[in-house]
């Protein structure tokens, strides 16, 4: 890790550790089944709505982890435990952008190991978030590493990878949105263990929006009733509740001085839908909430 | 004879002797003509005196002979005419007798009807001249002769009728008189209805206004607008509903819009009432101004307007009317209601539930049993359209605070919060779920009483068991309802604190509408106090003296109930003590000196301790062990020694409902949400049914229903629960029943097509719902339809279409070619891809070496967008699909047919059998042209479709022909099967479009298209009527588009109905739907239109 005068930090995809210890409330044994997985190699797949803390959580397993399997230890004066490399997928996310490829040089062409690779080789956790988006193609490669073979075909090199001790796929995916065509495939989910995240219940999401926004008790008592309120309405016509991290840009916003039912209407009512007659009715349930 | 002496002599002494003469050599003309004769003579010297009193002597001579002529037609003419002469005379101008004779014997046409009308005629003239000029007698005369072509029975019953109204009538008899007069012409038939609604109406109408509503009644009965009755009746109401100094406004606006549409008028004077309703007169001119405008562009639009069925009247109405209309903000509210509960709530008005008659009456007080939220259909409390939203939002969410909260989740034994409970105390009946816990506590005498009653009583609910408790019942319900909506206000506000400025307002409001507490009996006055402090008024209540300790003991249990950790139990535990205090203050008129205001809030007394009189609250409630039960007013029994006697009491009478609180039934509610739950809550066993008994008997122990009427009802009178009652209430439980399969069927059931869900016939026949936009919900399997392989015919047809658009078909060729191959090809030059494009590396090299810039851009990637669609296109078949089209310039599509009707129909049966043999084209026609055009070209392009027909009759019937299954190669048969699409019968489009969506479910593809192709409107029977049928087949129709496009299809509709738009853009979005201008530009726009959706 090189922290730069200009302000910025800049790390290599592997070596990036987390240090801080990422904020996270278990919602039940999570933490437990993941560790265990962790040390069983047994890939993990994390299913859930946007906004209930996934990505938090993975963060937080791999703080959590590295600071259980290596202590404090540091070599070279760098920070040492388990990398995290995430890669948040899209649709045009093809093999070659997770496994690498060839680059001109000055005297020809160089290979430039992608993102999956560097995990592999590091034995870091490759964090493949909305996996589902990505193409086809990048499903054969995952494969291969998922199961017990643990190895990473690089067809234009020729080579094999054996993946180092630590990696650890972890993918993601929210069975919600995506249309039927972009379900994940059975050959794909039953390599992994399976972790359901959901809406923490409204007790636990008040101490998270109050730690990560800042707001005062009474708002995020309020911020996570309005969320557990709009969430209702999942069966008629929402098809994403509205997420924790949302939740918390409200409580942002009004600590900032915006009032609360503006902020509730910035971030929440008109974040998660576009019907204007959903819209109206949120802004009721908001309005009734916020004085 | 003796009557000709008579007449004799008094004539004697007045005419000259020649005229004297004529007159007898009348006499005898008259008498000599036939046999019957001699009567009309008779007659005619009986009124001879008294005629020749009134006229001139040459005309009394003219009298004479007219009527010797209306003799000699008929003789009991003759003898009607002399009879009313005298009278008639005296209003009758004797130039006119002539003219009145004839109009008389006009009607006479030889008959024994016609005589009997014409001698009513003259018998009935002098009234008639009573109230009519001369002219509009003759007028009035007239139009009994034009009706008496018709109908002699109704032209004698009008004669009657007009002889009365006439009397009520002032100048508009004129007018009136020409509106029957028209009517006799046009429909004679709806002239008793005229004359009925004239005598019912017109008295409501200002009089000046009469004659100028019944010229505009008759102009629309000219133009075969109007029923006149109807138009009559409707008019006078709509008068009758504006202020009278404005009626003249109204008639004039009406006559303007009589002359842009005909058709709009009557519409108009129908809905005004309703209109009134809403706005004020000034700003129903504005909204007439609206609709004029649209009915001068269209007449079809204003006509829809003024029914107010077009979006834009109700919208134009709705910006100016103060008042909020549940229907308007139904979806809102009820959406609104989801998110609090999380749960499947419903919204209806309130009539709906009383309509059920399942033990609700109140038809405007907002309500719940628990699922759904009834509230008022209109509220119009305040001048402003925020105000009334905000009232009617406080009232949902009170309703809301009952579900949400739990006041139907009352369990008796379930602890309170904030109180020792006295519930395992009271004495009471032992069931099988009381816990035996309980029944050992109790001291053993009352032990062996709850036993003993445990036998005879088994309670349907906790409410009712709660209830059962008290020796006055109504009293404990009361109670029990104001403490729990006071537990609920307090929750609620608590909860949702955005809410609390417009909850107190409305809180403030109710309080402003309350009965004065001294005005009322002590008991009832104290009942009125503990609502006041539930609408926390805190200062200036009423109370006697003697009772001020009662109260603030009362206020401040309501005061321990009202906060936010409470529960249900927690109001069933202050009830108990509230009721206890009450039971002590009589029902007695208090002189208003003796109240004083009290202020709760100025007195910090020392804080009692409300449980330390539970053993006082406890004797209250037994007593009289047989008497529970009793809805009527407490009588205390001999045997209850604890209770005071109290002489001279009133009868008790429940407060007035706190309008924003409305109707709270916890014992029905109860029971029928506990329906819904598992059957495990119930105290009766699992799983067995209740009986109509069991429920009778709960009905009649209850107060929330009420019977026969009851008031003053002795102790023993029990109120008469109707049977019916009670099984709509078991056929409302049944439907809760969640083992039931049909409890999703709502109680907006469709008035035209009875019946309930069908079921699947065979396998090639599946059942849809079908969407209600009136109840914003689902018919459950409404819909049967019956998929069929289409048969197949020529190819004839396909060849000569391919054949006649030969260089069309090229074109298409050609531009599908430049769509096909990016499937397959990689894209170069990037600057990123999948790998480097080798010719772009080796120009990089020579760039390099050679000492130019080299580009960047060397990699290739395969094409973004695979071609990976699937379509599945969906003709309309309807009947209106037969329709030719005009390509010769002739526009009848019936040109060529012959004009006598057997002839015709062979012509029609050849013409159909002829199938493409025809010298012209129908709108099918054009709708194959085009499918055989594109999916010729479709076949070479290697897109997945299938091609379906669908029609059908009634939602048992809808048809589904497959002519190519989605995946089935383009074979031969597939044009022979084009071939064979005709039109058949009407459209349902709905089922047809889940169809098609199902179908496309089942197939893989990146994108996928449902394309239809219709010639109008969706409508098939009880799908498509006039008026609200309509918007129900396009609401249909748009919903399962709506289903596709969740399930990730597009949907796309291409019509040839040029008067598409009104509905299209109600069914489909803006962009996915086009109207061709020319139906003939359907085979070239097809494949454009493909290109267009796939790319």
């Amino acid at each position: 890790m090189t922290q730069a005068d200009t302000g910025f930090t800049e790390t290599k995809v592997e070596e990036y550790y987390v240090q801080e210890e990422p904020f996270y409330i278990p919602h039940s044994d999570e933490i437990e089944l993941f560790t265990a997985a962790y040390n069983e190699q047994i890939p993990v797949l994390l299913k859930g709505p946007t906004g209930t803390g996934k990505t938090r959580f993975v963060e937080h397993m791999a703080w959590l982890l590295s600071t259980q399997s290596k202590g404090t230890v540091r070599k070279h004066g760098k920070a040492e435990g388990i990398p995290l490399v995430t890669v948040a997928c899209h649709e045009d996310l093809t093999a070659s952008d997770l496994v690498g490829r060839f680059l001109i040089d000055t005297d020809g062409t160089r290979w430039s190991d992608g993102p999956l690779t560097r995990a592999v080789k590091a034995g870091g956790i490759c964090y493949l978030d909305e996996v589902v988006e990505a193409r086809k193609d990048t499903t054969v490669i995952i494969h291969s590493l998922t199961d017990h073979r643990r190895t990473l075909t690089i067809d234009k090199l020729g080579q094999m990878i054996e993946a180092a001790d630590g990696f650890l796929m972890v993918i993601s995916y929210n069975p919600g949105y995506q249309s039927a065509t972009k379900d994940l495939k059975h050959s794909t989910r039953q390599r992994f263990v399976a972790l359901e995240f959901n809406f923490p219940p409204p007790d636990i999401e008040k101490d998270i929006i109050i730690h990560e926004s800042g707001c005062d008790e009474e708002t995020a008592v309020q911020l996570a009733k309005l969320g557990e309120k709009v969430r209702n309405l999942g069966d008629y016509g929402l098809s994403e509740g509205a997420s924790t991290r949302v939740l918390i840009y409200a409580g942002r916003l009004i600590k900032e001085g915006v009032a609360a039912r503006r902020a509730a209407q910035v971030a929440v009512t008109w974040g998660i839908t576009d019907d204007p007659q959903l819209q109206r009715s949120i802004d009721e349930v908001v309005t009734s909430i916020f004085p | 004879m003796e009557s000709y002496t008579e007449a004799r002599e008094s004539l004697g002494g007045r005419l000259r002797d020649n005229d004297l003469l004529a007159w007898a050599a009348n006499g005898l003309e008259v008498s000599g003509k036939t046999v019957r004769s001699w009567e009309a003579a008779a007659e005619y010297f009986k009124a001879s005196s008294e005629v020749q009193r009134q006229l001139p002597s040459g005309q009394f001579i003219r009298w004479g002979q007219i009527g010797a002529k209306l003799c000699a037609d008929s003789p009991s003419l003759g003898v009607a005419f002399f009879k009313s002469s005298p009278e008639a005379l005296q209003r009758l101008r004797p130039r006119y007798i002539e003219d009145w004779a004839n109009l008389g014997r006009s009607l006479y046409r030889g008959t024994w009807k016609s005589s009997t009308l014409a001698c009513r005629y003259y018998e009935s003239t002098p009234d008639l001249l009573e109230n009519l000029n001369f002219i509009e007698f003759t007028r009035f005369s007239e139009f009994l002769e034009a009706l008496s072509l018709r109908s002699y029975d109704l032209a004698s019953q009008s004669l009657t009728d007009g002889v009365v109204l006439f009397r009520e009538m002032g100048s508009e008899r004129e007018a009136f008189i020409a509106v029957a007069r028209v009517l006799a012409d046009k429909s004679w038939r709806d002239i008793r209805g005229y004359f009925d609604a004239a005598g019912e109406s017109l008295g409501r109408v200002d009089a000046g206004q009469r004659g100028r509503l019944l010229t505009l009644i008759r102009k629309l009965v000219q133009l075969g607008q109007a029923n006149a009755g109807e138009a009559l009746a409707a008019g006078a109401t709509a008068l009758s509903s504006v202020p009278v100094d404005r009626q003249s406004r109204l008639l004039e606006l009406s006559e303007l819009l009589l002359a842009a549409s005909p058709t709009a008028t009557p519409e108009l004077l129908r809905q005004m009432p309703t209109i009134m309703g809403r706005v004020s007169f000034n700003q129903f001119e504005e909204w007439y101004a609206e609709g004029l405008a649209a009915s001068r562009e269209n007449s079809d639009s204003g006509m829809s307007f003024f029914r107010l069925e077009s979006a834009r009247a109700q919208e134009i109405l709705d910006t100016l009317a103060s008042g909020v209309e549940l229907s308007r903000i139904r979806d809102l509210l009820r959406t609104y209601c989801r998110a609090l509960v999380g749960e499947s709530i419903e919204l209806s008005p309130t009539s709906s539930i009383v309509e059920k008659n399942i033990g609700w009456v109140e038809g405007d007080a907002p309500t719940t049993e628990g699922s759904t939220i009834y509230l008022p259909a209109v509220v119009d409390r305040f001048a402003s359209k925020d105000a009334n939203f905000s009232w009617y939002k406080v009232v949902a969410t009170h309703q809301v605070g009952h579900i949400e909260f739990g006041s139907f989740n009352f369990e008796y034994t379930r602890p309170s919060t904030s109180f020792s409970d006295l519930r395992p105390h009271i004495a009471l009946p032992v069931t099988s779920s009381t816990p035996q816990a309980i029944v050992d506590e109790l001291p053993p005498d009352m032990r062996d009483a709850a036993v003993e009653k445990g036998i005879e009583g088994q309670w349907l609910t906790d409410m009712s068991r709660f209830f059962d408790a008290f020796p006055d019942r109504k009293l404990a319900h009361d109670v029990f309802t104001v403490v729990e909506d006071s537990r609920l206000d307090a929750r609620l506000m608590h909860e949702y604190r955005g809410i609390v400025a417009a909850y107190l307002k409305t809180q403030g409001e109710s309080l402003s509408e309350r009965p004065e507490i001294q005005d009322l009996p002590m008991r009832e006055a104290m009942l009125e106090f503990i609502v006041r402090v539930s609408l926390k008024q805190r200062s200036g209540l009423k109370v006697p003296r003697e009772h001020e300790a009662t109260a603030r003991k009362i206020a401040r249990i309501l005061d321990s109930v009202a906060t936010f950790t409470t529960t249900v139990e927690d109001s069933a535990e202050g009830s108990i003590r509230i009721y206890a205090l009450l039971t002590e203050v009589p029902n007695q008129e208090i002189p208003e000196d003796e109240f004083e205001d009290i202020d709760l809030d100025d007195q910090d007394e020392q804080e009692e301790e409300p449980d330390e009189d539970a053993q006082k609250f406890l004797q209250s409630l037994q007593g009289d062990g047989d008497g529970d039960g009793e809805a009527a007013d407490q009588v205390p029994d001999d045997d209850s020694e604890e209770q005071e006697q109290i002489p001279n009491d009133e009868d008790y009478e429940s407060p007035e409902d706190v309008s924003y609180r409305g109707d709270f039934k916890p014992e029905l509610a109860q029971l029928l949400s506990q329906m819904m739950q598992s059957s495990d809550m119930m105290d009766g066993e699992p799983g067995e049914p209740l009986t109509e008994e069991q429920i009778k008997e709960m009905l009649e122990q209850s107060t929330e229903v009420d019977g026969e009427p009851q008031e003053g009802g002795e102790g023993d009178q029990e109120a008469q629960i109707p049977d019916e009652l009670i099984q709509n209430l078991l056929k409302e439980m049944a439907k809760r029943d969640p083992q039931d399969p049909q409890s999703n069927s709502g109680p907006f059931v469709h008035v035209e097509e009875d019946g309930g869900p069908l079921e699947a016939t065979d396998e090639r026949s599946f059942v849809y719902d079908e969407w209600d936009f009136r109840g914003a919900e689902y018919k459950p399997r409404w819909c049967l339809v019956h998929e069929k392989d289409m048969a197949e015919g020529d190819l004839s047809f396909v060849h000569d279409t391919l054949s006649d658009n030969a260089s069309l078909v090229r074109d298409i060729h050609r531009q599908f070619e430049r769509m096909a191959p990016e499937t397959f090809r990689k894209i170069k030059r990037l600057e990123d891809g999948e790998d480097h494009d080798l010719d772009s590396v080796i120009e990089h090299f020579v760039d390099r070496r050679s000492g130019n810039q080299p580009t960047d851009k060397i990699y290739w990637r395969r094409n973004k967008v695979e071609r990976d669609v699937a379509v599945a296109f969906l003709l309309d078949m309807s009947a209106s699909t037969a329709e030719a089209i005009d390509e010769t310039g002739k526009s009848d599509d019936d040109w060529g047919a012959p004009d006598d009707p057997v002839e015709y129909m062979v012509w029609l049966r050849s013409r159909r059998a002829e199938g493409l043999r025809r010298s012209y084209k129908r709108i099918v026609d054009i709708e194959k042209e085009g499918i055989v055009l594109l999916s010729n070209a479709l076949n070479m392009l290697g897109d997945e479709f299938g091609i379906y027909g669908f029609s059908g009759y009634g939602r048992e019937n809808v048809e589904f022909y497959v002519i190519k299954e989605l995946g089935e190669p383009y074979s031969e048969s597939v044009p022979r099967k084009i071939d064979r699409i005709a039109p058949l019968h009407a459209t349902r489009m709905g089922p047809a479009i889940r169809h098609a969506t199902m179908k496309l479910q089942n197939v893989e593809a990146k994108s996928k298209v449902l394309f239809m192709i219709t010639d109008g409107r969706p409508q098939d029977r009880g799908y498509s009527r006039e008026g609200v049928e309509k918007e129900y087949a396009v609401h249909d129709t748009k919903q399962a588009l709506v289903e596709a496009r969740r399930d990730g299809i597009h949907p796309f509709c291409l019509t040839v109905d040029k008067a598409g738009h009104d509905y299209m853009k109600t069914m489909m979005d803006d962009l996915s739907y086009e109207v061709l201008s020319d139906i003939k530009l359907l085979p070239t726009r097809l494949p454009e239109l493909y290109q267009q959706l796939t790319t």
